[in-house]
């Protein structure tokens, strides 16, 4: 039997943990280095490179380089590199896949099963593109699990009392807060909160508009918006921000950034911290107030926690944590392992579930509240197209929670059941996650047919909905991740998956079903 | 209720500290992983317990087409509302000069 995993997908760096002994572990590759950039390109002479190297050529090579895909999961974002495009998941999946050999050459065993994390605050699209990356890298995905919660997982607490600890997660691309609670070896989620776009990418981009302007200021010109340049100075913006964390000042050096005729221009200039604060802070404070919104959702303040916990490698940064403590003021605020921790709890939740010798309970929360479309009486009348909640945000999972409604005018036959996933009154303000009808219901006045609505959301936060009208029992169901836009079909997972495969210089995967499949392909293979 | 106490080896008038380990060890008996059914049922037990017995019948809301609305909500509304009529008095002024 292979052994199972726990992957911490992020936007910058990515990593992957096994468990020895019930103790997690984080597999470094051959130099030593536990961290992966999550970078992958094409080199000039179309070689593959994922990781240092492609994070080395891309301010060389920004056209053949892609970064931070974790952005894009679950749109229809489509890139391309050498004569191919990628759909986002397919850019995570060599990411994935290139953490398996890591793995399996570390392990000498087959490496299938893995725990993927994603940020909570993640929606359904993004979970269900970042379980199809696990699939086409050949994993068996046991779990999509939040980040934060990882996190909490790897704390070990002493005592059997209780213990509510806030993580604070601020990634590369992606903020969470989640407020947990943690008795002995039972970690429960009360609520989760964040910001899907929101992350030391965007510290970086403020730090790169910084340079540009003092470049102009030095020059008296505007550096190119040409893609290698902007590269180099985003990249630039990116070594700077990292040595702010240590130090008050640091220098930026881009020799020859730009060329006027005969001469070419330097970037050279101080950049001190307070001025990179000064630009992050407005985004920082966004964070402050997702804390809040999280201990309001559980009915508590800033007393009932009893410690804070920093996760993610933004939160190196002095200013997130001196505004973390600021806000939570008799708070411990610690951190341990901000970049690998989130791994270590995955690992762990892998072997929870393939029944290794780990005993953590985890219960957890989806934090988006779930619904349909509906009228609604309000003081200005009956209103149309109102968000009907029908399980709550910070809803334990899995849960099935059921709602019924009756028909909205005299003679209705046909009912839209249109599902939302979001906070918004205005149901089209939030997320579409697909619509069905319930269709031939028997002509009578507006209210006398009822249907009921059955939500059923499992661990992995997909949802099932179910509609049956009570009459006659006509029943019309959808499984949501079905349905979704930019989602890939069993055929298109092959796909990719083989394709994938083929670029690491691997024949397609071994189906055990469908051994005539896989001799088809290989001949394939052979003819190119 | 007494439906509730049973699903987790309870008796009526247990205590907080009681109802929680109970909901723990029940927890570690059936997860949600491998047990989903189960789970639900001893979650919505505990919750049911933990509140205390006033609100027993959560789950089905058999009022249709109704929902209490926040007060954010209807200022929204009245926002929209407010700007339907602007555009209609916009179109006015345009329409008669």
């Amino acid at each position: 039997m292979g052994q199972v995993v726990g992957i911490d997908l992020g936007t910058t760096n990515s990593i992957i943990a096994a468990l020895e002994d019930g103790q997690p572990w984080v597999i470094p590759d051959e130099d030593g280095s536990m961290l992966l950039p999550s970078y992958v390109g094409m080199s000039d002479g179309g070689q593959l490179l994922i990781g240092q190297s492609a994070w080395r050529q891309y301010a060389a090579a920004p056209d053949r380089t892609v970064k931070s895909i974790k952005r894009q999961m679950g749109t229809d974002y489509t890139v391309t590199l050498g004569d191919r495009t990628y759909r986002p998941q397919e850019i995570s999946a060599i990411i994935l896949r290139s953490l398996k050999q890591r793995a399996e050459a570390m392990l000498e065993d087959e490496v299938t099963q893995a725990v993927i994390t994603v940020p909570a605050y993640f929606t359904d699209a993004q979970r269900q593109a970042t379980k199809e990356a696990g699939e086409i890298a050949g994993f068996e995905v046991l779990q999509i699990l939040n980040e934060p919660t990882a996190a909490a997982l790897v704390f070990d607490l002493d005592s059997e009392d209780s213990e509510t600890v806030l993580v604070y997660d601020l990634g590369g691309g992606t903020f969470d807060v989640s407020i947990v609670e943690v008795t002995g070896d039972v970690t429960e989620v009360l609520a989760s909160h964040g910001n899907n776009r929101l992350g030391g990418d965007d510290f970086d981009r403020l730090l790169q508009h910084f340079l540009a302007d003092r470049f102009l200021q030095l020059h008296d010109t505007e550096v190119p918006n040409d893609a290698v340049t902007q590269a180099r100075l985003l990249q630039a913006a990116e070594q700077a921000k990292i040595a702010l964390s240590e130090h008050a000042f640091t220098t930026v050096r881009e020799p020859f950034l730009v060329s006027q005729g005969e001469t070419a221009l330097h970037l050279e200039t101080d950049v001190a911290r307070e001025d990179f604060e000064n630009l992050i802070k407005p985004l920082l404070t966004g964070t402050l107030e997702a804390i809040d919104r999280a201990l309001s959702d559980v009915d508590m303040t800033a007393d009932d926690i009893d410690r804070a916990i920093l996760v993610g490698g933004s939160t190196r940064i002095p200013l997130v944590q001196h505004l973390v403590e600021g806000h939570l003021p008799d708070t411990p605020v610690s951190s341990f392992e901000p970049d690998l921790c989130v791994g270590l709890g995955a690992a762990l939740q892998a072997g929870v579930l393939s029944g290794a010798a780990v005993d953590n309970i985890l219960v957890d929360v989806s934090p988006h509240s779930l619904g349909i479309a509906a009228m609604m009486d309000t003081p200005l009348g009956p209103v149309p197209g109102l968000f009907s909640t029908i399980i709550p945000r910070n809803s334990v999972i899995p849960t099935s929670q059921s709602q019924v409604y009756g028909t909205a005018a005299d003679g209705q036959q046909i009912v839209e059941i249109e599902v939302f996933q979001g906070e918004n009154p205005i149901a089209k303000e939030n997320v579409p996650l697909g619509a069905f009808r319930i269709e031939g219901i028997p002509p009578k006045p507006a209210g006398a047919v009822q249907v009921e609505v059955h939500f059923d959301f499992d661990i992995n936060g997909i949802l099932t909905v179910t509609a049956t009208e009570k009459g006659k029992g006509q029943q019309q169901s959808l499984v949501v991740n079905d349905t979704q836009t930019g989602r890939l079909s069993s055929h298109e997972l092959h796909q990719s998956r083989d394709a994938i495969a083929s670029l690491f210089g691997a024949l397609p995967l071994f189906e055990a079903e469908d051994d005539e499949w896989v001799d088809v392909d290989v001949s394939l293979d052979e003819q190119e | 209720m007494q439906d509730y106490y049973d699903r987790l080896g309870l008796s009526p008038g247990a205590t907080p500290a009681e109802i929680k380990a109970a909901y723990h060890a029940k927890l570690k008996e059936f997860p949600a992983h491998s047990h989903p059914e189960d789970f639900k049922a001893i979650r919505a037990a505990y919750e049911a317990l933990r509140k205390g017995p006033q609100r027993e019948d959560d789950f089905f809301a058999e009022v249709p087409v109704q929902a209490e609305l926040d007060p954010a909500l209807i200022e929204q509304l009245r926002q929209r509302a407010s700007v339907a009529v602007d555009v209609t008095f916009d179109d006015l002024i345009r329409l008669t000069f």
